[in-house]
């Protein structure tokens, strides 16, 4: 009995039974579509919040002062310093840091900020210009401050985008215009791209960029740093270059105990790798639970199998009778379960990957894992020949005398 | 596999000895068949007959390879079926064995054309093959222009000769046919013991169990069975 024919009898069985072969797959076609969607999902997410994250700046690495950590007097030795303009340019030595591409050292402050009749209070950045690409700051119109405006302290401001809607107007360029920090004026220059609420940390689009000097004479003086900005060479330096930072920075502070650091890093493949983790456990999760309807499906292919073989007993004596071996038998009913488990799995497939196509809200998109759908659709046949191979072995098994007794 | 060394044309078709059929055990233990001989040659059409209960369905089914016998020996086409395994039963079944039902038993949903055609798909026959010898079968029972219809589309008599032509197309050394007419009208009677004369007339063998006497008179012998035993007689029944 050739291949041809056993798939030619399973398909007529199926054809016979259609509405039964329908619902039976209906299981399978919905854990399928479960897997691969949720799996999308998850992957969708992960993608989404990388791509937010690494618009806190690819490659950099911030430094930022705190109290250290433990008891107050317990660790008499790493009382709190605030980074200095000496801490930067430590960092920015090619000797101790060769992974370090630039070193941006930043002030920030509060100022009101006003034009005309309008007024709001925002946070004023001073930095250098290696600033921009640290932070991820993309000038969308006129230009960013260069090196020259920072040693000429020059008054020049870039706003963010909110800052630029909510004093000229939503949408202006006001390039040239000038605008007032505590009353001092300064020239826009340029406005920033609009990044979004994302990730984080305030709202880059509030924020005003000025050099680290004008804001230094201006507001600040020139003591402290609120934060040292690290670019590191390229990703793959990136932990290289934090461990540079770390080893040049407890030097200076004299820390021996990392525990008691009076600074913190922070970079984007940290968060990255935090969320990354998550997520994963998340995604795991979400494909568990349609794994469990994948399960479910398959005992619903075993049990409409089995009803199928009590209701074809008859036919299968008759079978017997005209000479199908056991073997016959077996093949037929295992072909026509995983013909069902086997298309079911396609349906589910194409219903899954369809399925990532509808746009969600929030701005990202479920993106198919190939390794899933390649899962599912094997995890399909493996249902069909597992929970099919029950049924099939009991219709093989029957002795074809008993078979043709029932009615 | 021991078959007989001497001319096939020489060896019975059926060649039963000394068997004996129990179901149960002990006490409770009923005796089917009691050390029963019978000898079928090739082109003989005989008739058993016998009142419900007596073993004749028993027998039928031991006949057919459908049931193993309890002791004894059974020689199908001096072929020793006690030596054959499930698989190798059914490819005998297959071969040399043509099943005619009193339930007719053919497939339902399942075209006149498919049925006729389905022991031949488990023997391996080429298609063409099977579509020419199911063509021939149909001819043979008078259905050809009946093969795509289904089993509910056709009348009993119809479906007889339906599952007579399957019963023919793999060319069995025997046809066993069990009540073929017991479903049946008279006039379908007629057309399928015809049938059955044409079949015997052409050198087929056959053996068929009945319990109406006219059915049995067109044998060249019955074949009594009461109480498990077996008796020959000649003619028709006292």
């Amino acid at each position: 009995m050739s291949s041809v024919e056993i798939l030619r009898f399973a398909v007529r069985a199926l054809v016979a039974n259609r509405l039964r072969s329908l619902l039976t797959m209906l299981g399978i076609v919905i854990g399928i579509a479960a897997v691969i969607l949720l799996t999308a999902l998850g992957n969708g997410a992960a993608k989404f919040i990388q791509s937010q994250i690494t618009g806190l700046g690819a490659n950099s690495i911030t430094v930022i002062a705190r109290a250290a950590s433990g008891t107050a007097g317990a660790s008499a030795g790493a009382s709190s310093r605030p980074l200095t303009a000496a801490d930067a340019a430590a960092l920015a030595d090619p000797q101790g840091a060769p992974d370090v591409a630039y070193v941006a050292p930043v002030v920030q402050t509060s100022a009101t900020v006003a034009s005309g009749p309008n007024s709001e209070t925002d946070t004023v950045i001073g930095s250098t210009p290696d600033y921009f690409p640290g932070a991820n700051q993309v000038v969308a119109s006129g230009r960013g401050y260069d090196q020259a405006d920072l040693t000429a302290a020059r008054p020049v401001a870039v706003l963010g985008r909110t800052v630029a809607d909510d004093m000229f107007g939503v949408g202006s360029v006001p390039l040239g215009r000038t605008v007032l920090l505590n009353g001092s004026p300064f020239q826009v220059i340029g406005i920033l791209q609009a990044k979004g609420q994302g990730g984080p940390g305030a709202n880059p689009d509030t924020n005003v960029l000025a050099p680290l000097t004008a804001v230094q004479s201006t507001f600040t003086g020139f003591g402290n740093l609120n934060q040292i900005v690290v670019g590191a060479r390229t990703t793959d330096s990136q932990n290289a270059a934090e461990s540079e930072v770390y080893s040049i920075i407890d030097r200076r502070h004299g820390i021996t105990n990392p525990n008691n650091r009076d600074y913190q890093l922070i970079s984007s493949a940290q968060i990255a790798q935090v969320l990354d983790q998550t997520l994963s456990t998340f995604s795991l999760l979400l494909a568990g639970i349609a794994g469990i309807s994948l399960l479910v499906g398959g005992i619903g292919i075993t049990n409409i199998m089995l009803v199928s073989v009590t209701e074809r007993t008859r036919e299968i004596g008759i079978r017997k009778a005209l000479g199908a071996t056991p073997s016959a038998i077996l093949a037929q009913f295992l072909v026509e379960s995983v013909i069902l488990s086997a298309l079911a799995g396609a349906i589910g497939v194409a219903i899954g990957i369809g399925g990532t196509l509808i746009p969600l809200p929030g701005g990202f998109r479920a993106v198919v894992v190939p390794g899933a759908v390649i899962a599912a659709v094997v995890v399909s046949i493996a249902i069909g020949v597992f929970f099919g191979g029950y049924p099939a072995r009991r219709a093989a098994r029957l002795r074809p005398i008993e078979a043709l007794r029932r009615e | 596999m021991t078959r007989a060394a001497d001319d096939r044309s020489e060896a019975p078709v059926l060649d039963v000895r000394r068997m004996s059929k129990v179901y149960g055990e002990g006490e409770t233990a009923v005796h089917a068949l009691r050390e029963v001989d019978l000898l079928v040659r090739r082109g003989e059409y005989v008739a058993v007959v016998g009142q419900s209960g007596s073993g004749k369905s028993t027998l039928l089914n031991i006949l057919g390879c459908l049931d193993a016998p309890t002791s004894g020996r059974y020689l199908l086409d001096g072929l020793d079926v006690a030596d054959l395994d499930e698989r190798q039963q059914s490819i005998l079944r297959n071969r040399q064995i043509g099943f005619i039902f009193q339930s007719f038993n053919l497939i339902p949903r399942t075209t006149t054309f498919a049925n006729v055609e389905l022991p031949m798909v488990y023997a391996g026959v080429s298609r063409r093959g099977r579509r020419e010898r199911t063509r021939a079968a149909l001819d043979l029972v008078g259905l050809a222009d009946r093969a795509d219809h289904r089993p509910n589309q056709l009348s009993g008599g119809q479906q007889q000769r339906v599952a007579v032509a399957r019963a023919l197309v793999t060319r069995p050394a025997l046809l066993l046919a069990d009540e073929p007419t017991g479903n049946l009208d008279s006039a379908s009677t007629e057309d399928v013991l015809d049938l059955f004369d044409g079949l015997h007339a052409t050198g087929r063998t056959i053996v068929l169990i009945t319990h109406e006497e006219r059915v049995a008179a067109r044998a060249d012998r019955t074949v009594v069975v009461t109480d498990g035993r077996l008796a020959e007689q000649a003619g028709a029944r006292p």
